[in-house]
């Protein structure tokens, strides 16, 4: 798989906007090295061959790809929605496959064991029925009417309630996540996950938040983001094979694993296989 | 590189000497020592090919099964022991008796299929040592008495050149270091790498167990020096 198939028209997030500069900065995507770089205000990318890469600046993060995309980058419309606090975490590496870090974001069984007292806690940890869908029109995997209660669910929660949230993966390396936000019912908070393959078990995780959250100091948020990210990071660091299986082979999945089922049915229907493996193992 | 320390003998210079480095065969493989897994833990270990989670239930019964978990393949070594059972540390699945699957916390009302079970290898204990088999061997693993388990060490050496040193072959050597009549047990690791676990003579004041631990040191490096030269 490490010529990377129908994964090489992907876009791919590579970068900070605002950490660039004109010297540039080295890194990989697909097991290829590239340079990011800031050339006359604006940001480009080359290949190992010094080959200008197609280049597309949004969400506070550099996107580039290796291939042809035939498609635009997705959009994020409430990331333009008045009064929200846009928020790029950081960087975050991972010893795991791009794919297996996507499919922990969509992933709330592990809530009251990874994230204990904090997005979860025992003994509620029923996870409900809710709805998963692929979407055809968008081409994209929703699963909605996410229900979970947590201890503290954000920043600015006090307490614990029923969380709801949505699930959207938009990009074989990305996914959106909504949850309900405190401080301004009806509305939705966002929170991203843009994952750079390095190579098919390493990758660079950037996330991303929309929220509305206007105490919060901007180090906190940042922080509480990364602290969720290291426990995650220990358990994707030791999941056994470390390439996704698309096929279910020895993995028994229930019907709260209903997202994580989608994800791999629809990768496999795109051929989307970098960091995954089709034999059961 | 020079000698190190003043060795009782030069491990590569000659064969065993009839009184020490006596070898006992067991279908058992050595993989930890009792005192490493206290009650209600769990740690990574290894056979051969396989990974293992060694976990040590409350009431101390031992096991020692594959070290993944059948719902995502997450390590159970990582997981956590309450009562008898062990849970897997990413979605909190339990396993008891036999590696059943006995909860699932997404779905607390469900009672797991019996399918869902973690692979499970023969274990035992004797002299402070845990033993290991893939399919049960006839006898239980040897005792010895007169020395109680010391410490292990992991040695990036092949286990043959690790036995040889101490003047043996195979898994169970018993011979002199440091001046004390050790049990040394070699278990196979996985990159060409052994474990070494000690057994010292009950009752052995502190300065002989810390001349045993520089002598044993010194075997380690003087072993991983030769192989990393024929490397
Ligand atoms: S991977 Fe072990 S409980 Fe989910
Ligand atoms: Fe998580």
């Amino acid at each position: 798989m490490s010529e990377g198939g129908a994964m090489r028209d992907q876009w791919y997030p590579v970068g900070m906007t605002k950490q660039l500069t004109a010297q540039g900065r080295d890194t990989m995507l697909m097991g290829e090295p590239i340079r990011v770089a800031l050339a006359g205000g604006a940001p480009s990318v080359t290949d190992g061959t010094g080959r200008a890469l197609p280049v597309i600046d949004r969400f506070g993060h550099v996107w580039t790809s290796l291939g042809q995309p035939e498609k635009d980058l997705f959009t994020i419309p409430e990331v333009d929605q008045p009064g929200r606090r846009l928020v790029d975490v950081g960087v975050c590496r991972v010893r795991c496959s791009p794919l297996r870090a996507v499919e922990n974001f969509l992933d709330i069984a592990h809530f009251p064991f990874v994230h204990t007292d904090i997005l979860g806690s025992e003994p509620h940890t029923e996870v409900a029925r809710y709805e998963v869908e692929i979407r055809d029109d968008v081409d994209e995997v929703w699963a909605t009417k996410v229900k979970f209660f947590q201890p503290q669910a954000a920043k600015s929660a006090e307490g614990g309630i029923t969380t709801d949230y949505m699930y959207r993966v938009c990009a074989p390396t990305c996914s959106v996540l909504y949850k309900t936000c405190p401080p301004k019912p009806g509305e939705w908070d966002v929170i991203a996950l843009f994952v750079q393959p390095l190579t098919e078990t390493l990758c660079d995780v950037w996330p991303y938040m929309a929220l509305y959250d206007d105490d919060a100091e901007m180090t906190d948020l940042i922080h509480f983001q990364q602290m969720i990210f290291v426990q995650d990071r220990s358990v994707l660091e030791n999941q056994l094979p470390a390439l996704l299986p698309l096929d279910p082979g020895r993995e028994i999945p229930t019907r709260a694993d209903m997202t994580s089922i989608a994800y791999r049915r629809w990768l496999k229907r795109h051929g989307f296989t970098y960091g995954a493996q089709l034999v059961a193992a | 590189m020079g000698m190190m320390g003043a060795a009782c003998s030069d491990p590569c210079a000659s064969a065993p000497t009839p009184d020490t480095g006596d070898t006992v065969p067991t279908d058992w493989t050595p993989a930890a020592l009792s005192d490493d897994i206290p009650v209600a833990s769990a740690a990574p270990g290894q056979l051969g090919p396989h990974d293992l989670a060694i976990w040590r239930s409350a009431s101390g019964r031992i096991a020692a099964w594959a070290d993944r978990c059948p719902h995502r393949g997450m390590r159970l070594s990582h997981g956590f022991v309450r009562g008898e059972r062990l849970s897997c540390i990413y979605h909190g699945w339990g396993y008891g008796e036999g590696g059943q699957c006995v909860r699932i916390p997404a779905h607390p009302e469900l009672t797991p299929p019996e399918a869902i079970r973690v692979p499970v290898f023969s274990v035992a204990e004797a002299s402070g040592v845990i033993w290991v088999a893939e399919e049960a061997p006839d006898g239980p693993p040897p005792e010895f008495p007169g020395v109680v388990a010391f410490r292990s060490l992991q040695v990036s050496a092949a286990p043959e050149a690790l036995a040889a040193a101490l003047g043996g072959t195979g898994t169970v050597i018993e011979t002199v270091l440091g001046g004390a009549q050790v049990v040394a047990l070699i278990q196979p690791l996985r990159g060409g790498a052994a474990g070494l676990h000690l057994l010292a003579p009950e009752g052995s004041d502190p300065a002989a167990l810390d001349a045993l631990s520089a002598e044993v040191e010194a075997l380690r490096r003087r072993v991983e020096a030769a192989e990393e030269m024929t490397a």
